[in-house]
């Protein structure tokens, strides 16, 4: 039975995920592209010498945060980069793509992109936790929060736990890859094989929280992923 | 609730979505960082006051009824029912924000509460609960706009009536009316306000620059604006359109009012004729030399208060300063100035409406800003602004005199 449901995480729940996340944005994509336009500039004065610069600047450094609770921008900004580094080195397990040199044991980032993202979701948790940021939080929030902090914990469990193990990296790169060829050759074959480690139980969860959140993604707040650059744009005027 | 009322205000609602809107609605974070950009919020630390719990009421409601995950999953707490005690929330929410957008250069999506806000004025009229003194002020615009065969004849009088007035302040050259009404071919179609302080200080200016203007039968102030109904917007509006139409006026100038401004101006789109705010007129004349003025006339150190839909809204932000390089060298920038400026916490209808208790109190800041300058003099650009600012002073015995800057320049004029 276990291992039955630890086959449908790792192996149809992801093509499930996948089809939803893809679904989902483009649905949201095109419902918005079909909506009326607003007839009015919705920008704010003074207006930049460079609005695009300034989108950009307001989209990628966050300014208005820097500016507000600089404690809370570091945090934004560690975790965003480590974000970026962790799809960079899943990519990077992904068959011919090489972003590492290949004799390297490590994900991009070495662990720490991992342990960056993870302190500043458990910071963002606890920011929830007290003041006017806890009156205006909703349920919502905090399993949003929850789902990336587990998430977090599992991809770090799964990489520290290669150091840990005595007989060092058994479930490492390689193994990795392996098991995402299966899903990429779309073979359905069982990847009990390819991940032979003692800790596989939390790289199901990791893929089951990973699965969730993508699930999850097209119909959260996460999507300011995609929108925080047109609305800057509105706000600048360009 | 009924059934029946539920489903209009849907449909209201459902036509506020445009795309912008959805962006706006969809993206929050609630991360909290506009807490403190909102005046109420500075001067009355209540989280209900801040621009994301105000947006939160109307992102509650439009999850409930237009996003999947608000009907699959409401136990996420995103979600509200649409209920006369949601109504309660949604007016709270409407009418403790003046719409200044200081939310907007704070929030880092740029999310616009004023346009959210828009939504929960409408439900509020769709279930006939927005504030009534706010539409009967609309309908009595509206209903000038048919009725203007019969009172033509009674506003000409009364501003023959106010000439005097104005050259006092500047002469009057022969054979020309100091206000002119109806001229057609006009250069400048002025729009003021009910009431002489908005009337004679303009007159005077655009005579002194030998301007070819004539006033306007309407008043520019738009209460379809304040109160959120888009139609008695478009009607109030469409007035001051026909008659510039009807005069074949090159350019129609709003009087110091900030919301009448940014409605003819920014929002209602393409014109055949431009339109300005009287302040970037008077900052042409004395650009062109037009005009002169007496600088320093006015003892004292000056402060400038910017309205929010002529400044951060509007984009009049250099030219009320460059006026003011005319008439003082001792101009002192609020803390939180241009673009950054707080509300003066008289916007969105608050002074038309009274609500002398809750202006005091949200305008707090402004008022020890204010005090911070040392200033003896604060001007402004906005009638809002004006009284709003004046009761500030008062209450809080900042000890500014308040000035339109209209007739701080008028009273200024040189010959």
């Amino acid at each position: 039975m276990g291992s039955a449901i630890s086959y449908f995480i790792l192996v149809p729940m992801v093509y499930l995920a996948a089809l939803v996340f893809v679904v989902g944005v483009a649905f949201k994509a095109i419902a918005l592209l079909r909506a009326p336009r607003h007839s009015a500039p919705l920008r704010v004065y003074p207006r930049p010498k460079a609005p695009a610069l300034a989108a950009l600047s307001d989209t990628f450094l966050m300014p208005q945060i820097r500016s507000q609770n600089p404690v809370f921008w570091f945090f934004l900004v560690i975790y965003h980069v480590g974000f970026v580094l962790l799809i960079l080195g899943h990519l990077d397990l992904f068959p011919g793509i090489t972003i590492m040199p290949e004799e390297s044991v490590h994900m991009v980032g070495n662990g720490f992109a991992g342990v960056a993202v993870t302190l500043s979701v458990l910071y963002f948790l606890l920011r929830r936790m007290r003041g006017g940021v806890k009156d205006i939080s909703v349920f919502g929030d905090y399993l949003l929060l929850l789902l990336l902090l587990f998430l977090f914990l599992t991809g770090d469990t799964i990489s520290w736990a290669n150091s840990w193990n005595e007989d060092g990296f058994v479930l490492g790169k390689v193994e990795f890859a392996d098991y995402l060829q299966i899903l990429t050759k779309f073979s359905f074959e069982s990847p009990r094989d390819a991940l032979d480690g003692s800790h596989y139980i939390v790289v199901v969860l990791h893929v089951l929280l990973a699965n969730l959140f993508l699930m999850t993604f097209p119909f959260s707040k996460v999507m300011h992923t995609f929108f925080a650059m047109p609305l800057n744009r509105l706000r600048r005027g360009f | 609730m009924d059934q029946a009322l539920a489903d209009k205000l849907k449909g209201l609602f459902a036509t506020k979505l445009s795309r912008e809107m959805q962006l706006y609605l969809d993206t929050c974070a609630r991360c909290g960082n506009c807490f403190e950009a909102c005046h109420v919020y500075a001067s009355m630390p209540e989280t209900r006051y801040t621009a994301v719990a105000r947006a939160e009421v109307i992102r509650k409601l439009f999850r409930r009824y237009f996003r999947a995950e608000g009907k699959l999953a409401p136990w996420l707490g995103e979600t509200m029912e649409l209920t006369d005690e949601a109504l309660d929330k949604v007016y709270d929410a409407a009418f403790t924000c003046t719409g200044c957008r200081r939310c907007v250069t704070y929030c880092p999506f740029g999310i616009d509460t004023q346009m959210i806000q828009s939504i929960a004025k409408l439900l509020l009229v769709g279930a006939d609960r927005e504030p009534k003194l706010l539409t009967m002020l609309a309908d009595m615009s509206i209903a000038k706009g048919e009725t203007i065969a019969s009172t033509k004849d009674d506003f000409e009088k009364a501003m023959q009536n106010l000439e005097a007035q104005v050259i006092e302040k500047w002469r009057s050259e022969a054979g020309k009316e100091a206000i002119p009404v109806g001229v057609e071919q006009t250069d400048v179609l002025y729009v003021a306000l009910a009431g002489a302080h908005s009337i004679v200080p303009a007159a005077a200016i655009m005579n002194a620059a030998g301007e070819n203007w004539t006033l306007s039968y309407f008043e520019a102030v738009n209460f379809g604006a304040f109160v959120g109904n888009p139609e008695k917007t478009r009607e109030i509006s469409e007035r001051i359109i026909a008659e510039a139409r009807r005069l074949g006026a090159k350019e129609v100038a709003i009087c110091e009012c900030g919301t009448a401004y940014r409605v003819m101006a920014h929002q209602w789109g393409e014109l055949p004729f431009k339109v300005v705010s009287f302040v970037e007129l008077i900052d042409r004349y004395l650009t062109q030399g037009r005009i002169r003025v007496e600088k320093n006339k006015l003892a004292g150190p000056v402060t400038y208060h910017d309205p929010c839909q002529m400044g951060r809204n509007g984009g009049v932000l250099d030219q009320p300063r460059r006026v003011l390089s005319h008439l003082t060298d001792q101009l002192i920038e609020l803390k939180s100035t241009r673009g950054e400026s707080y509300c003066c916490g008289g916007g969105g209808g608050l002074v038309a409406m009274g609500e002398k208790d809750f202006r005091m109190k949200s305008g707090k800041v402004k008022a020890d800003q204010m005090k911070e300058t040392g200033a003896r003099v604060c001007v402004t650009a906005c009638e809002n602004c004006h009284t709003q600012l004046s009761d500030l002073n008062e209450h809080y015995k900042v000890g500014h005199e308040v000035l339109f800057l209209s007739s701080m320049v008028a009273d200024c004029l040189l010959s």
